[in-house]
């Protein structure tokens, strides 16, 4: 035959079968196709048909690497192999690739493999449970890494490639370990490795990983360190888990709960309007009712009377404010449209213009960063309303109320700030419930306590956040996340 | 034994409410005097000033307090005023007077010891001279 002529002598054995590789063509000897009990016309000499036909399934991938080690790196390797021989009989060989002697012989270009049979009987229990392991692997796309400090190399198997969508023969970077890691998680990742690398420490966490195609999706990543025999780290495994579906669906999940916690709140507020400030009116009116039932003094009575008037008008404003809290939750469906910051800001000092020359109140804007947004343009001008008839109530006696506005841009989100120099509030003391309903915190007689509870809840219906920021006496400054 | 009561003290911040009660407890006659305070801080700045300058004429024999309150409400004055009001030397009885009907708050109310009981709003002409009888 040909092809066997190209095999050289020194290594030729009537029992061993070889393989040599020039320029990625791969010849297979006259031996190595009586091992596996195919003629040269009914075979493909061909990686893949080894490997799917001849190689038993578990050890697929560690020949795969280790041949395009060889062909792409030079690196020599030696493993054990079982095959699947003439008549589906199993054997076990010890393959070995010979660079080095090929170079010495003159066939500088061209790779050997031998396979060399070995006598043992492969043991049942042991292909049985690479099996399963690969099995068990596969269904929970969990792939296993290592990653040697001594050779500075990355080994990854055939799930971790498949988790990580990069091609069967795709060798690692040992370098470039970061471009598997999305952005924003890329600090926490070089954490856990570097305290696992200096000081052993085992890491199990949840991680956004970044595949070929630079898609983000969420692994478990474990990792442990690798000693030598002088109790050394010499590398790093562990296991990378696809768990994306399910971590979506957390989020998503965690996701609803917050908003059902909002809803939640607001409907708690809504209890206790019903239960206290409704009540209140109610129980002064059969109040009214039971002294003017028994008073015969007749300016009593019309006394008693003029005071339903009171009630009546409390009365109408609870219901009101009870009013926009409701719309809040149905208005949210609204479409936003793109507003003006500079515009609404006109329109609502427009409004209140009396109270500020009144005031004599100095308001400085500034919307340069970011002139509009899309928003419900309802909410921005009460959000505007609120946070500024509430500067202008707080301001101090002693000096010219000053309120800054500005937008800016931060994290990728738009900020609106709103600060004023006023009396300031002791967050300390009143923080956990400044956006309650019907929490007034200063002695200030049109203090109603229902602005900010609006203004918040306006901002968390479009998945806004509100902060704010206080120091008595000197001012407060309110900061809103669109 | 007097037969009225000859100094109360109630912290409400409703007005209306106030009048009312004011209205009734002077015609009445259930009560020589009345203090009245619209927070619980203006109260406790009231009571713990007081203590300086023990004066039996201006201690209380009875608090209507309410809950719901801006600046300090009920639960923060009750809290403060605990802490003082063995100083006083005398039984200062405390009711809770609120149109809450919130059973957190009633519970809450039930597992303090020095407040003698909850009343909702409105409190009738009725419970009230009975209250007042009790104490005087």
């Amino acid at each position: 035959m040909q092809k066997e002529q190209i095999f050289p002598d020194v290594i030729l054995n009537p029992d061993v079968g070889y393989w040599q590789i020039n320029d990625n063509q791969i010849s297979w000897s006259a031996s190595f196709l009586d091992i596996i009990g195919c003629s040269a016309q009914d075979v493909h000499i061909d990686l893949n048909y080894f490997l799917y036909t001849v190689l038993e399934a578990g050890q697929r991938d560690i020949f795969r690497y280790n041949y395009f080690r060889l062909l792409k790196d030079g690196e020599d390797f030696e493993q054990s192999l079982t095959l699947r021989c003439k008549n589906g009989i199993l054997k076990e060989f010890k393959c070995k690739s010979a660079l080095k002697l090929s170079q010495k012989n003159g066939y500088s270009n061209s790779k050997i493999i031998s396979f060399i049979p070995l006598k043992i009987k492969p043991d049942a229990h042991v292909k049985d449970d690479n099996f399963f392991y690969r099995e068990t692997a596969e269904m929970n796309s969990t792939g296993s890494w290592y990653v040697d400090f001594i050779k500075k190399r990355t080994y990854w198997d055939q799930e971790t490639r498949r988790i990580f969508e990069y091609p069967e023969d795709y060798i690692p970077s040992f370098k470039h370990a970061a471009s598997y890691i999305a952005k924003d998680h890329l600090e926490l990742a070089h954490q856990l490795f570097q305290q696992c690398a200096a000081h052993g420490k085992s890491f199990k966490t949840e991680i956004k990983a970044l595949t070929a195609h630079q898609r983000e999706f969420w692994v478990k990543a474990i990792g442990k360190p690798v000693y030598n025999d002088q109790k050394e780290i010499v590398g790093l495994r562990g296991v990378f888990q696809d768990i994306d579906d399910n971590k979506l669906k957390e989020l998503s999940l965690q996701k609803t709960a917050e908003i059902i916690s909002s809803q939640n709140k607001r409907l708690f507020n809504f209890a206790h309007i019903v239960s206290h400030n409704l009540r209140s009116h109610t129980s002064n009116l059969s109040l009214i009712m039971e002294l003017i039932e028994e008073t015969t003094d007749e300016t009593e009575k019309e006394e008693l009377l003029a005071s339903i008037k009171d009630v009546s008008e409390s009365l109408n404003s609870t219901i009101e404010h009870l009013n926009d809290v409701v719309t809040i939750q149905t208005r949210t469906d609204q479409n936003k449209v793109k507003v003006n910051f500079q515009d609404a800001l006109d329109l609502v000092l427009k409004s209140i213009i009396s109270l500020i020359i009144k005031k004599d109140v100095t308001i400085h804007s500034d919307f340069k960063q970011v002139k509009s947004i899309n928003y419900i343009p309802a909410y921005l001008e009460s959000i505007f309303l609120n946070l500024i008839t509430n500067a202008i109530k707080y301001s101090q006696q002693d000096r010219t109320a000053i309120i800054a506005i500005r937008t800016y841009m931060e994290d990728g989100k738009t900020i609106l700030e709103i600060s004023d120099n006023g009396m300031g509030i002791d967050l300390e003391k009143y923080g956990k419930n400044l956006f309650g309903m019907y929490k007034t915190f200063h002695r200030n007689e049109d203090a109603v306590g229902i602005g900010l509870f609006i203004t918040k809840n306006q901002i968390e219906s479009l998945n806004g956040e509100i902060f704010v920021e206080s120091i008595l006496d000197h001012g407060t400054t309110f900061k809103i996340q669109f | 034994m007097k037969n009225t009561t000859s100094l109360a003290c109630i912290i409400d911040d409703d007005n209306l409410y106030v009048r009312l009660l004011k209205k009734i407890i002077l015609t009445r006659k259930l009560c020589e005097n009345l203090l009245v305070f619209n927070d619980g801080r203006e109260s406790i700045d009231y009571f713990e000033t007081l203590l300086q300058n023990l004066n039996e004429d201006k201690i209380p024999d009875i608090i209507f307090i309410d809950l719901n309150m801006p600046i300090m409400d009920g639960w923060e004055f009750i809290e403060r005023f605990t802490k003082i009001e063995k100083l006083f030397k005398k039984v200062i009885t405390l009711y809770i007077v609120s149109s809450s009907i919130d059973p957190a708050d009633i519970k809450r109310a039930k597992s303090l010891s020095n407040i003698k009981d909850y009343l909702i709003k409105p409190t009738h002409i009725k419970e009230l001279e009975n209250i007042f009888r009790q104490t005087a």
